[in-house]
Formats: C-alpha cells, sequence, structure tokens
C-alpha cells in the first residue's frame, strides 16, 4: 500500500504564466516563490488545466466574473472539471492529503476572491483598476468543487495566491500562502466569506 | 506585452519528474532546471487512463503551438511513452494540426550532474523561428 501523500492541487498558471492573460504574467514560467512553498511542505503537485485558455484563448481579453458567467463557458468548465476528477478523486480515496491552490482574483481560479464588474463589456476600452474585488469563487473553482461534490468528495482545504488582486505582493501573498500551508489540517472548507 | 514577463516556451513533462518517487534520487530535478530556463510546465498524469484529461492538455498545446509559443517534451527513457502518454497524446495533438513537439529524454542512471546539464542545454537551445517569434510576440 502506498504511503498518505501530501498533494497540492495548483491552478494551471502557478507552474505556467503563459497562461495568463496578456500583461498579466509576472514570471516567465514557473511561479517560483508557490513551488519552492508547496515542495518544501512535502507536497507533490498536481496543476489543474486552465479553463480561459483553452475557451478564449491565448489572445483573449481581460475579464471579470460576469462576463465568464454564461451556460457555455460552465460548461466548458465542468468538462474540464470531469476530466481531472477521477485523478483527484483517486488521490482523495487512497486517503492523500489534498490542497487546492487557486488564484485570487481571477474570475476563473479565484478561491477567496474573483474580479467583478457587472457592466463591463463591448469595447474592451475600460480604465485600469475599474473592477471590483468580491469575496467568492471564481467560475472554474465553483464547478470543479460542483463536480467533486457530486462524486461524493468531502470539500478541499483552499486558497488563492493573490497575482490577480490588482495590484500583486509577492512578499504577501507568500506569507499568507505559507500561513496557509501550515496551519493544522482542519475539517471542512475555508469560504471566500470567512476570510 | 511591455509588462508582461512571460518567457513563451513550455514544457510536456511527466508527473514522475515532477513528483519523482521517492528513492529516485537517479533523476535530475526538472522543475527548477525548467524555471531557471524560463520554462513553463504542462504536467502529464500519472500513468493510468486518462483520455479526457490528455484531450484538454493536447487543446492546450493546440492554442499556444498556433500562437507563437515554443513547447517541448521532456520525457523519461525506459518508460513508457516516456511517461508522457505519447501513444495517445501524439494522434491527439496531430488531430489538432500540431506538429509533435521536439522530446528530450532523460536517462535515469547516466549521472543526476550530466542529465541536468543536457536538458539545461536542449531547453536553452530550442524556441520557434524568430520569424514566428515576431509575428506574435510584440
Amino acid at each position: 500500500m502506498e504511503p498518505r501523500r501530501k498533494v497540492a492541487l495548483v491552478a494551471s498558471c502557478l507552474l505556467n504564466q503563459n497562461a495568463k492573460v496578456c500583461q498579466g504574467a509576472h514570471y516567465p514560467g514557473v511561479v517560483s516563490p508557490v513551488v519552492e512553498a508547496l515542495r518544501s511542505r512535502g507536497y507533490a503537485l498536481q496543476q489543474l488545466p486552465c479553463p480561459e485558455l483553452a475557451f478564449a484563448g491565448t489572445r483573449r481579453w481581460w475579464a471579470v466574473y460576469e462576463q465568464y458567467d454564461t451556460p457555455a463557458y460552465r460548461d466548458h468548465c465542468r468538462r474540464l472539471a470531469r476530466a481531472i476528477a477521477p485523478l483527484i478523486e483517486q488521490y482523495l480515496r487512497r486517503g492523500d492529503e489534498l490542497v487546492l491552490i487557486g488564484l485570487d482574483g481571477s474570475p476563473s481560479t479565484g478561491v477567496r476572491f474573483t474580479s467583478s464588474q457587472p457592466d463591463w463589456g463591448g469595447r474592451p476600452d475600460r480604465p485600469q483598476d475599474d473592477w471590483k474585488i468580491l469575496p467568492r469563487r471564481g467560475i472554474w473553482i465553483e464547478e470543479l468543487e460542483a463536480e467533486l461534490a457530486g462524486r461524493g468528495l468531502p470539500p478541499l482545504r483552499a486558497t488563492g495566491w493573490g497575482l490577480d488582486m490588482g495590484r500583486f505582493d509577492e512578499a504577501g501573498a507568500r506569507a499568507d500562502l505559507e500561513q496557509f500551508l501550515d496551519e493544522p489540517e482542519r475539517s471542512g472548507v475555508e469560504g471566500p466569506a470567512a476570510t | 506585452m511591455s509588462l508582461d514577463a512571460r518567457g513563451w516556451r513550455m514544457a510536456l513533462v511527466p508527473d514522475a519528474l515532477i513528483n519523482p518517487p521517492a528513492g529516485s534520487a537517479a533523476l535530475p530535478d526538472a522543475l527548477p532546471i525548467l524555471q531557471a530556463h524560463g520554462y513553463g510546465v504542462l504536467q502529464l498524469p500519472p500513468s493510468g487512463n486518462y483520455g479526457p484529461l490528455l484531450a484538454v492538455i493536447a487543446d492546450q498545446v493546440a492554442e499556444y503551438s498556433h500562437h507563437g509559443y515554443a513547447v517541448v517534451a521532456i520525457g523519461l527513457h525506459g518508460t513508457a511513452g516516456g511517461g508522457l502518454h505519447w501513444r495517445r497524446l501524439a494522434p491527439l495533438l496531430r488531430h489538432r494540426e500540431v506538429a509533435l513537439p521536439p522530446r528530450h529524454l532523460i536517462r535515469p542512471g547516466a549521472g543526476v550532474d550530466a542529465e541536468a546539464q543536457r536538458l539545461g542545454a536542449f531547453l536553452a537551445a530550442y524556441d520557434v523561428p524568430v520569424e514566428e517569434q515576431r509575428r506574435w510576440r510584440r
């Protein structure tokens, strides 16, 4: 029998910044502070698919939660969730300890926070910072969690790396992640509004 | 793109290279090498039947490959398909009109330092043609 492992499900762009929307990449490839924090604590890494890249492409516009909140995009996210869920289920069934590291501020991969601006649309000429950060999941995380719940799997401990919060503070994001990882494992899941 | 730090290069990488099994000291640690050369990672699942996930990965590779990104594959010599699910992934890529990425195979037991150097040299040398870079990387 294999020993119980610690596994971190990580947003695609945390291992591959090429997945980011134009002008959103802060690193050439791997987000090294996240990888170092996880590996130094014994976590194996499992990359999640990037829903925005496969849906809207590498040259997509910036967008907020409300723009991606469409039946077609949710269907797409459910397809991705069904593709990765068997692997996650396998980890959980054999007793591995899982955490989910998303991307706070992202309309798709936000865990504690997502970006919101209900009147965004049309020609993309909005001024910088013309959006709000709301305490809620992004759409991909909502659909992934729904897929896992539908399989009778327990909620995952989850947090987000604050890359899409408007102004990125690497030291603060790292301290926040390390605090999350060093907390003793709790039952239940941290909801977005509780953080 | 002046505010953007993306490296425009990435590698398909087997799970066994990202999460080496305990006691596999014969393998170089690929992640820091990829990181040092500015590569992102597209992680392949461990061995098993993950067809839908491979299709999703192939979709992503197609999107990158068609828009000026360099994609390579790092495999493990002596494992089925190099640990890259190559027998299933290659047709998925061809179906999406993607030229198969150049593959570099790491040889377990050939010397960790030597293999790390060989991987680094491969990563440093590869990119898409200059015309492709000029077309997309503005």
